[in-house]
């Protein structure tokens, strides 16, 4: 065995070629593959551990206006005999700029089973009720605080504004970049004097909120866990992706490699080495290149994780709102998963070499023709496996159109995955008619019939490599116009929204006075004050039917002035925009479409909304994009909201007129309001703010993207060079017949060059499927919006021009040592052919 | 060593069932040389790939060593060629990724029978000496043709089987490899089972026979 083995091994030691291949396949399948699952590991970890805090276990009352609570309304809901708890939270910045989420709890008060009623031992519930105090703390947020795991408990690190914290003690329960102290405690640090953010009581402890008091219940807050399911679901098909572009790759150095072992094969089956033998040497052969290649590219997954963590963690929190830790929390179980991710697709890949070895006869073995034979019926396959997937997608597109908007993330992904696989597999089938049709045609010109005549004879080696590139290229194009089109909605979308120059962020009851004072200034046009709230949504009255529901939304109220009502980006209107518009300020509300595509509501809908006084039904006018947003939203002139819900103002745009001193009028709010700092932000800020999130939630889609197209490039690069000894040796014969080197070198640039053009050309009209998958199925099912399709044709040239280059350049090295050969030595390898 | 019972082998091809050996019946005792001749197409390399369990016979008993072939398992069958015989073909069919030294010693290694002093010697005698870490393709034809011999006989095989060993060979070479052949054989005192074209070949052997229209004919001279 050991002898058989080392013998099959000593083929990689003359192509170490074919061995880099074959491992660098298999690193880049699992370090894709594991980097995302580490991502989504660390991710669902951090999710339990924010499930296992507050906001999804509790009852939350907050009041009804928006303004803060104090401590006294605190104790005469007590008094009034209400289990309510009180719950103070902040920000705390850290020495090296980390922003971390200070809550201040009673534990006292808080209900029991909550992860931090558990205070222990009555030594440490002193320890954290009196000063000085105890901070309890994650260990992955140590690093933003200068510390070590080892001199973490009893440290009380000082924060950028100066303030100390109470000594800490680690938690590992607790969500990431989370201080949890004493409500005393934490009252300090963040000078809030009597404030409180909000109350909380156990699930159902309270029956109905009291009188000024919103009652939010634990069931009705989405876990982020549920929220970014999609996100993770569409990093997980991104990770599947690469595993298959990487197992292409594997499945293609293995049957070089074996091809080129055949010979070898059967040398040592007449030797008397048995043919089971054989296949369990083989088998042993692919469990070690495995082991080696899954646990490097493990290995490597992990670090890819950690860089890309850091983008993930902020595209979650802007998207939907949730916490991730910066550090990867890895369980046992994902190591293995990984291993065995790999070995298992290591071994799909490498079955069909192993089936044709176990199934080949001794007599024919090392015969090139028997073995080629076998690719007729291979194609004859492919093609039939292609339709059937074709057809699974076919169906899939047809269930799907009949299902309302928004449903069928899986079939979405399913739709682009048969599109994908059906491509593929008649990739091969395609281009051996082409070229059997080509060879037809061109029988005039014996140097072009040979140049295609060996094209075909080269395509079972390098069907799967090109296979592989069709599908890197066009998801590389799919995603890419996906991204783009998305950049370009959203900017326009941003640049419609934020009409006025100037924006202000005050204190909810400091917008009356500076409403009367702006009112007087004559630079000002337009004062545009929003309002927001929350509410929930009880029913829903279509033509059709009527449903009550329990759904919580948020409540957004805009003011129609004449400098916004024209630009407001709307989806459908019920008449016309200003007929829309005009039903908006008498009291109809426009709703986001994520709530439209949630509930498949349209314009002329009826909504019933929970208000302080009585329930509201309104009409629904219109439908507007939300880019961004996790959560349905109702839209209504700031006056209704006001009227009809009590809502608090939330901001105001400035519109000013031509020539404004927009510097003075700043300054003159800030001095005569003593606003902060950032109260006042002007567009362009936004604009970069929002920009800059947008940037960082597809760093993650474009890293992976360029992943992908680079080792898809890589595989052909590699397999094309893998054969390029063999093509010397179809050059020589010709050369030797007189056909000049330059001419050969050519034939041979132009032969990889057109079926990387070809494959290329056959990639953008899938690429522009999968666009269409991307941004009207699944973007619509995962987020609950519609992008409009663009195309980016400079972006379509660059990657068609990357897979052309690819293939020349693999066409050109040996090429080139073709044309610095010596004779002798040309003729030499012509007769140990 | 090696008997043929009344074997027939037909193939069977798309214009119809060829058949290649009628009724053959052959005797091959331990040391005994026989040189088997016939037409090109003739069956000869059929009858050696059947007696060495390459292949079996649609009639007829084989027996190697003791051993009735067809009541063989693959792998039994391949244990028994790696420790009894010893195969040279027409083409050198060496492990072009092996050294000469690994190549020669692959067979002996697999039957579990490496003996060093033996493969000196052999490498000694088929002239190779210094060339041990050198690959199949920096050797000319008779060199190759030389090292598959010597991996053929390097584990001491009863019975060596060579298909047209001095096919591929220009004349002299191929007298030169032949003689080396023999004496080698003589050496080891294993039988021999040569197909060949040339009389020179097979007039210093212990019989001749010639394959025709699939029969067995005897024709030592
Ligand atoms: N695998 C096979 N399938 C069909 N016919 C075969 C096969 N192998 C050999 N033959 C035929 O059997 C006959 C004998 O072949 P072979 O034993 O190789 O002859 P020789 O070695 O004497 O030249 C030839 O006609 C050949 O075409
Ligand atoms: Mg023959």
């Amino acid at each position: 065995m050991t002898t058989v083995l080392t013998t099959l091994l000593s083929h990689y030691r003359r192509h170490p070629g074919q061995l880099v291949m074959l491992l660098l396949g298999l690193w880049v399948a699992s370090a894709l593959w594991s980097g995302i699952q580490a991502i989504n590991a660390t991710a669902r970890d951090s999710y339990a551990r924010a499930d296992a805090l507050f906001a999804t276990e509790l009852d939350q009352l907050e009041r009804r206006d928006g303004a803060t609570l104090s401590r006294d309304e605190y104790h005469a809901l007590r008094q009034a005999g209400l289990p309510v708890s009180p719950l103070l939270e902040g920000n705390v910045v850290t020495q090296d700029g980390t922003r971390l989420t200070l809550i201040g709890i009673d534990p006292l008060t808080l209900p029991s089973e909550n992860a931090l009623g558990q205070a222990g031992t009555s030594s440490s519930l002193t320890a954290f009720l009196t000063p000085p105090w105890q901070t309890r703390v994650a260990p992955d947020a140590l690093t933003a605080l200068g510390l070590e795991r080892g001199n973490a408990p009893g440290a009380t690190p000082t924060l950028a504004e100066g303030g100390k914290l109470p000594p800490l003690t680690l938690s590992p329960a607790l969500p990431p970049n989370t201080l949890i102290m004493d409500i005393a405690a934490a009252a300090r640090l963040l000078a809030s004097g009597e404030a409180i953010t909000r109350l909380v009581a156990a699930p159902g402890a309270l029956t109905t909120a009291p009188p000024d008091y919103t009652l939010t219940r634990a069931t009705s807050l989405a876990s982020p866990g549920q929220l970014t399911e999609s996100f993770h679901l569409n990093l997980t098909a991104l990770g599947l992706l690469a595993l298959v572009v990487g197992l292409f790759i594997v499945q293609a150095a293995l049957g070089l490699a074996l091809e080129q072992r055949l010979g070898m094969l059967r040398t040592l089956r007449v030797l008397g080495v048995s043919g089971r033998t054989l296949v369990a040497a083989l088998s042993l052969e692919l469990l070690l290149l495995g082991v080696i290649g899954g646990l490097t590219g493990i290995a490597s997954g992990v670090w890819l994780a950690r860089w890309l963590l850091p983008d993930v963690a902020a595209t979650l929190g802007s998207l939907y709102g949730a916490d991730v830790g910066q550090t990867l929390s890895l369980p046992w179980q994902y190591w293995m998963g990984g291993l065995a991710v790999s070995l298992g697709g290591l071994l799909l890949a490498g079955s069909g070499v192993l089936w044709r070895a176990a199934r080949l006869n001794v007599l024919s073995l090392g015969q090139m023709q028997a073995w080629r034979s076998g690719f007729r019926r291979q194609l004859t396959l492919m093609s039939i496996a292609g339709g059937l997937a074709a057809a699974i997608g076919l169906g899939l597109t047809l269930w799907l159109a009949q299902q309302p908007p928004g449903d069928g993330l899986l079939a979405g992904f399913g739709v682009v995955a048969a599109l994908l696989l059906a491509s593929a597999l008649w990739l091969p089938p395609l281009m051996a008619l082409t070229l059997k049709g080509l060879t037809h045609l061109a029988r005039r010109r014996p140097l072009t019939q040979w140049a295609l005549a060996d094209m075909q004879l080269q395509l079972p080696r390098l069907s799967l490599a090109m296979m592989a590139l069709l599908v890197a290229l066009a998801t590389n194009l799919g995603v890419g116009s996906m991204v783009g089109g998305f950049r370009v909605t959203f900017l326009d979308w941003l640049d419609q929204r934020l009409v006025a120059p100037l924006y202000i962020n005050a204190p909810a009851d400091q917008y009356d006075a500076i409403d009367t004072w702006l009112a007087d200034r004559p630079e000002v046009s337009e004062r545009l004050l929003t309002r927001r709230s929350e509410t929930t949504l009880l029913a829903i009255d279509t033509p059709d039917e009527s449903r009550s529901l329990s759904l919580a939304i948020d409540l957004y109220g805009i003011t129609p002035g004449e400098s916004l009502t024209p630009h407001w980006p709307l989806l459908n209107t019920l008449d016309d925009r200003p007929s829309a518009w005009a039903a908006f300020d008498n009291g109809a509300v426009f709703v986001n479409e994520q709530l439209a595509t949630a509930e498949n509501l349209s314009p002329g809908d009826r909504l019933t909304l929970r208000a302080p006084n009585g329930n509201e039904t309104l009409t629904i006018t219109a439908v507007y994009p939300d880019y961004g947003n996790p959560s349905g939203q109702v839209l209504m002139a700031s006056h209704q909201l006001a009227a009809r819900f009590e809502a608090p103002p939330s901001s105001m745009g400035l519109v000013l007129h031509e020539n404004a001193n927009v510097e003075a009028l700043r300054n003159a709010l800030t001095t005569r309001f003593g606003l902060s700092n950032d109260a006042i932000s002007d567009q362009r800020e936004i604009k970069r703010i929002a920009t800059e999130i947008f940037e960082r939630t597809f760093t993650i889609t474009r890293a992976l993207n360029v992943l992908t197209l680079a080792v898809a490039s890589l595989a052909l690069l590699a397999s094309l060079l893998a054969q390029a000894r063999s093509r010397r040796q179809q050059l020589a014969p010709l050369w030797a017949l007189g056909v000049p080197r330059a001419q050969l070198a050519r034939l041979n640039l132009a032969q990889l060059g057109g079926a990387a053009l070809a494959t290329g050309l056959l990639a953008i009209p899938l690429g522009i499927a999968i666009t269409w998958g991307l941004v009207a199925v699944i973007n619509v099912a995962a987020f609950g919006w519609r992008l409009p399709l663009h195309l980016f044709p400079g972006e379509m040239a660059v990657t068609l021009a990357t897979a052309v280059g690819v293939a020349l350049l693999a066409a050109a090295l040996p090429a080139l040592r073709f044309w610095r050969a010596s004779p002798r030595a040309l003729l030499a390898e012509e007769t140990h052919q | 060593m090696l008997e043929f019972d009344q074997v027939h082998k037909t193939y069977a091809t798309p214009q119809g069932p060829i058949r290649v050996l009628k009724d053959v019946t052959l005797r091959l005792a331990p040391g005994q040389s026989l040189a088997l001749m016939g037409e090109s197409g003739s069956g000869k390399s059929t009858l050696l790939h059947l007696a060495a369990g390459l292949d079996l016979p649609d009639q007829g008993t084989i027996t190697l060593a003791g051993e009735g072939l067809a009541a063989l398992a693959e792998p039994a069958r391949a244990k028994l060629r790696r420790e009894q015989l010893g195969l040279v073909f027409q083409q050198f069919h060496l492990v072009p990724s092996l050294t000469v030294i690994d190549n020669l010693r692959l067979q002996a290694r697999l039957a579990r029978r490496d003996d060093t002093a033996w493969t000196a010697h052999l490498l000694e005698r088929l002239g190779l000496h210094g060339l041990e870490k050198r690959y199949p393709e920096q050797l000319s034809g008779g060199q190759q043709q030389r090292l598959a011999i010597g991996r053929a006989l390097a584990p001491r095989p009863a019975l060596l089987l060579a298909d047209e060993p001095t096919g591929n060979l220009d004349e002299t070479t191929a007298s030169h490899v032949l003689e080396l052949l023999l004496s080698l054989v003589h050496e080891t005192q294993c039988a021999l089972l040569v197909v060949t074209h040339s009389p020179q070949v097979a007039a210093p052997l212990d019989r001749c026979l010639r394959l025709s229209h699939g029969s067995l004919l005897d024709a030592t001279p």
